[in-house]
Formats: C-alpha cells, sequence, structure tokens
C-alpha cells in the first residue's frame, strides 16, 4: 500500500476536472487529479474507431440507462473524459434557462451574466471557432434542408484549432488543461480508481483508490487530502459518492437527451471522418437535429436499427450518413451505487411527452433529410419503415413507442443538482455536497436541468466559477 | 489486454460457448484475421459491460446455449440455424430476448464493418 498526501483531490479528469484542476494550481495549491482510465497518446487511436472505443470509452461505449425503452449511453474513460472522445461542439447555455435554473432550483450567485463572463474566460483559454472554409458535405446536408423548409439552423463553434492548411485539432483536456496543471505543479495518476472516499463526520479525511500498472499488477493507494472535488461525471460522481455515504439528494434527478436517429441515403458521397457541425435549431431548446459520427462500422449500425433487410444501402455507405433528433426530456433517472459493483445501476424513465417529442423529432428530422435531397431514410425505429417521399413520414407516428425506438445519449447531467433547495439539490450554490464540509461536486452533475445543447460548455464555465468561489474562501 | 494492430485483444476471452457460435454465425468475412479481430472486439466488450448488464446475457447466453446445444446433439443446428434461432428471437415481442440478437448483431456489425474498411483518413472527402 502506499500513502499520498495532498492538499486537493481532483478525482476525475474530464471538462470539470481538468478545469478545476488548472484553475486551483495555477492559484498555488498543491493539486493531486486521480483518473481512471489510462493516459491516451492525443493521436494514439483514431477518432470514433474501435481502437477508441475499447481504449478511450467506459464499457466499449456500451452502457444502458434502463427503463422502457431502455437509453444506450456513452462516456470516456480516459485521461481527458469525454472531451477526448466527443464531437468538441462547444455552446453557452442559453440565458432563459440559466434563469430558470437559478429561481428553480435557489442558486445563489448565478445569472446570465455571472455564466457569460466564465464562459468568456474558458473561451480565451481555449480556440472556440467554427470551420474554415466551407463545412464538410455531411454537415452541409442539414444547413440545406433546413434552409429549404424556412427553417433557423447554424453553425456550431467547436473547441478546435486550425493551422495554416486548415487542419484542425480538438482542443481536448489532455491537449489544454490538463497540461496547464501540470504545469503549474499538479501530479496527475491515471488508471487509478477511487473506491471510496474516506470520512470523519462531515469531513472527507482522504480516499482509498487502486491503481492498475500498465505491465500489470495492482496497487493500493491511501490518499490524504484536506479538500476533496469529485469530478467524475453524471453517473461515477453519485455512484462513488453513495459508496462513501453520501445518499441524500444525491443519485436522483438524472437528465439526459434522449437521442433517435436516421441513417440517411444520398445520390451523392458524404465525408465520414468527423461529426457534421450544423444543427437545426427551429425547435431549440427542447428538440435539436444535428448528426452523428458516421464512420462505416457506424453507419452498419444505424441501418441496423430499423430491422429490415440494408445489405444494398449498407454496399453504398459511402452515400449515407447519420442523423439525429435530440429531446429536453420531461423524464428522469437514478443512478445507484452499489457496494463491489464498479458499475452502477442507471435507470431512466421517459414520459409519454417525451415519447411524442421523439416521434415529432424524427419526423422532422426525415423532412430536413429528405429537403436536402436524401433518397432514403432508415429510422432507429424496429420495423421501419424505410422512408423515400415527404408522404410517407407520418407513418413514423404510430410506429415509434417504447417497444420500437431505438434511443441512445451521450449527455448525462444533473445526478448531484446544484442550490440552496435542499429537497431538491444535492449540493450547494458553489458545488459543496450538503452535509459536508470540503467535499465538492464539480462537473455534469451540477447541472439542474438537462441544457438542451452539449453541455460541455455550461460544465467548464460552472466548473471556473465553483473554483473561484472556493478560492475565494468563502 | 494488449493492443494488436488495430484491435484490442483481450486474454482470458469472457465469452461463452453460445456467444461465440454467435459471433461465428454472424460475421460475413471468411478472412480468418477479421473473425478472430471481431471475435476479440465482442469479447472485449461482453468484458468491459456493466456487471449486472453482463451478468443478464450471460444469463440468457447460458439458457439459449442449451437449447442449442441439443440442437446440435440432433444434427440441427449449423450456422444458418443459429441465425435462425437470433430471428425467432428479434421476432418475439419480449424486450429482453428481443435485446439480446440486437445487441450482438451490433457489436459484430461495428467491428466488421470497421475492420474491413480503410481507415477515416482515407476514407473518400466528398
Amino acid at each position: 500500500m502506499t500513502r499520498l498526501d495532498t492538499d486537493i483531490l481532483v478525482i476525475g479528469s474530464g471538462a470539470g476536472g481538468a478545469v478545476s484542476a488548472a484553475h486551483l494550481a495555477a492559484a498555488g495549491r498543491r493539486v493531486t487529479i486521480v483518473e481512471e482510465g489510462p493516459w491516451v497518446g492525443p493521436d494514439e487511436v483514431e477518432p470514433f474507431g474501435l481502437d477508441e472505443m475499447a481504449i478511450k470509452y467506459r464499457n466499449h461505449g456500451l452502457a444502458p440507462a434502463l427503463g422502457s425503452p431502455t437509453i444506450a449511453y456513452a462516456e470516456g474513460r480516459c485521461v481527458g473524459g469525454s472531451t477526448e472522445v466527443n464531437s468538441g461542439l462547444y455552446h453557452r447555455l442559453p440565458d432563459h434557462l440559466a434563469d430558470e435554473w437559478r429561481t428553480t432550483y435557489a442558486i445563489d450567485e448565478w445569472s446570465p451574466e455571472v455564466l457569460a463572463r466564465y464562459s468568456a474566460r474558458i473561451e480565451s483559454e481555449l480556440s472556440v471557432t467554427t470551420v474554415p472554409g466551407a463545412p464538410p458535405a455531411s454537415s452541409a446536408v442539414l444547413s440545406r434542408g433546413a434552409s429549404k423548409l424556412g427553417w433557423r439552423n447554424v453553425e456550431f463553434a467547436r473547441v478546435f484549432a486550425y493551422d495554416k492548411e486548415g487542419r484542425g485539432t480538438k482542443q481536448t483536456m489532455s491537449r489544454t488543461f490538463l497540461p496547464r496543471a501540470l504545469a503549474s505543479g499538479a501530479e496527475l495518476l491515471p488508471d487509478t480508481r477511487v473506491l471510496k472516499l474516506v470520512r470523519d463526520g462531515t469531513r472527507v479525511i482522504g480516499a482509498q483508490a487502486r491503481r492498475s500498472h500498465p505491465g500489470g499488477g495492482v496497487e493500493r493507494l491511501d490518499i490524504s487530502a484536506e479538500h476533496v472535488f469529485v469530478c467524475g461525471g453524471a453517473t461515477q460522481t453519485p455512484a462513488l459518492l453513495h459508496r462513501s455515504g453520501w445518499r441524500r439528494g444525491i443519485g436522483t434527478g438524472l437528465k439526459l437527451h434522449p437521442t433517435i436517429k436516421i441513417a440517411a441515403r444520398f445520390g451523392h458521397p458524404l465525408d465520414h471522418g468527423d461529426v457534421p457541425m450544423h444543427r437545426i435549431t427551429e425547435f431549440s431548446p427542447n428538440l435539436t437535429i444535428g448528426g452523428s459520427a458516421n464512420r462505416k462500422g457506424q453507419v452498419a449500425m444505424a441501418l441496423a436499427d430499423t430491422g429490415v433487410p440494408f445489405e444494398e444501402a449498407l454496399a453504398d455507405w459511402e452515400n449515407v450518413s447519420v442523423y439525429y433528433a435530440a429531446i429536453r426530456s420531461e423524464g428522469s433517472g437514478r443512478v445507484i451505487g452499489l457496494p463491489r459493483l464498479k458499475a452502477p445501476v442507471v435507470t431512466y424513465s421517459l414520459t409519454e411527452g417525451d415519447m411524442s417529442r421523439l416521434a415529432r423529432g424524427l419526423i422532422h428530422l426525415g423532412e430536413a433529410l429528405l429537403a436536402a435531397g436524401a433518397i432514403e431514410l432508415y429510422p432507429s425505429v424496429v420495423g421501419g419503415p424505410v422512408v423515400r417521399d415527404t408522404s410517407e413520414l407520418g407513418v413514423w407516428w404510430d410506429r415509434v413507442n417504447r417497444s420500437t425506438a431505438g434511443l441512445m445519449t451521450v449527455h448525462l447531467t444533473s445526478s448531484v443538482r446544484m442550490g440552496e433547495d435542499r429537497s431538491r439539490a444535492g449540493a450547494d450554490s458553489f458545488g459543496r455536497v450538503h452535509g459536508a464540509t470540503n467535499l465538492r461536486v464539480n462537473d455534469a452533475s451540477l447541472l439542474p436541468d438537462a441544457p438542451g445543447v452539449n453541455p460541455q460548455a455550461t460544465i467548464m464555465a460552472i466548473a471556473a466559477r465553483n473554483v473561484d468561489h472556493f478560492l475565494s474562501g468563502a | 489486454m494488449d493492443r494488436m494492430g488495430t484491435v484490442t485483444v483481450v486474454r482470458c476471452p469472457a465469452m461463452l460457448w453460445f456467444e461465440r457460435e454467435v459471433v461465428g454465425a454472424l460475421v460475413t468475412s471468411e478472412d480468418r484475421t477479421v473473425r478472430s479481430s471481431v471475435e476479440a472486439f465482442v469479447d472485449g466488450s461482453l468484458r468491459d459491460m456493466p456487471e449486472l448488464l453482463r451478468a443478464g446475457v450471460a444469463g440468457e447466453s447460458v439458457l439459449l446455449g442449451a437449447y442449442a446445444a441439443v440442437l446440435r446433439a440432433r444434427g440441427r443446428l449449423d450456422r444458418d440455424g443459429v441465425i435462425g434461432l437470433l430471428d425467432t428471437l428479434d421476432g418475439l415481442s419480449l424486450p429482453l430476448l428481443g435485446q439480446y440478437p440486437r445487441l450482438m448483431r451490433s457489436l459484430v456489425l461495428m467491428a466488421e464493418n470497421e475492420l474491413t474498411t480503410g481507415s477515416a483518413a482515407d476514407t473518400r472527402r466528398a
């Protein structure tokens, strides 16, 4: 067993953990970051490929939120967390949601202006920009379809930096905030899973962890810390708190963006190495239409979701791309950490309204794709049917139901909501766990609700705000 | 876990007999390298599943495997027979049983199609 001692222990190295660690270390605090997943060189594996799924994703990208229907979800598990595997889309939290959250959850010192200030700071520390030149064909499809229908659409900015030749590099945490944290003196321990936090009454005094060595062998670590920031994401953070004895307001209220897909076949080739950056925002924030990873493997899976013969379309896969409709859900879920089990139990209940919105979203997505020139649409609905004309889209109204819809998500939030209303929130307005003196959460779990857009920008802004509050000694 | 080439190879495979039969039946390529790589990917995915999900899938595999073993002993289970069994499960209106063939098909489809195409960098850009 090895004993370590630190001032601040940051558990998790994704968007919340990396920002926390970098800002704490820059302020001169002694910081140790532990990350369950491995360190993987930024260019070591190909984006959205098999190696990435095996090495950088939790559960090979295969985990279910149990319910009717079950919703598949994917999250990163490597140094840098989900920022290493997502599409890098960056979108500030809409002002009206910031206002709504403040009043509903009684969040102190929280306003659109405060959030905008921290967002601007994060943006100055990252490179947030749109694609130089024309967008790729798979993205332009969304813009073209929406424009023909008179619908609002926008090219989202991404956390990318471009060289003079226009080659983009995603500004993941392993390329940005984590190197800065290390340069300021922070220590990073990859392959280290925290089993439980050690508490003394309302104080956390450290953590028990297990570190796997790449050459084999496992080492037990006992880490003493003055303060602990838990930043493991919306499933792992509440699970760790449960295993450590904190339960009130923890793991309830889970939110996600249920997503339904279409594999769309065109009469011309599309690009397959990136994720479309355009989004149709006509129905936002309650319904957003966008594009997914669309390598051959993902195209094959999306075609198969329909459950009808798809071999001919798969043979033509270079003309096929995958698109989605994602909703803000009225439903909610739970995360339950169980002793001796590595994976928490995650559940999610969709409302009838959610199911109706998903069906509507699928039809709107189909309208946009057909308007953009798609010749065949394969929905992620068992039995389909495959649609080739707008007059056929109405059939999907009756076909989307709890036993046929194939749903997934990559955005999970709200499992330790922040706010002063203890009946709803597991942490205070700045992420300190209610009932604990030196234990903070600083990740997607804190968002009181799903934002309707990629949450990375909101997570980072909140993390920076909460660290400032901590450093102020308030 | 070792990385070999483009796939992750897991030692001490966690796949059960029937799961291996299913993967063998679903892979369309005759290339032995592709077949073993797909099997390795599915093996890694099953091994890496949340424990409760893995327990459920393994339970179904044991039950289906027992049934399949009887069919095989009677000479009535070849590759087409395995796929026919999956199709039957797919057609049942029992969500848990219906998800089993979908899960296995998704894993095999993803792996085989990724392994039999060029890298994204090689993929034609429109």
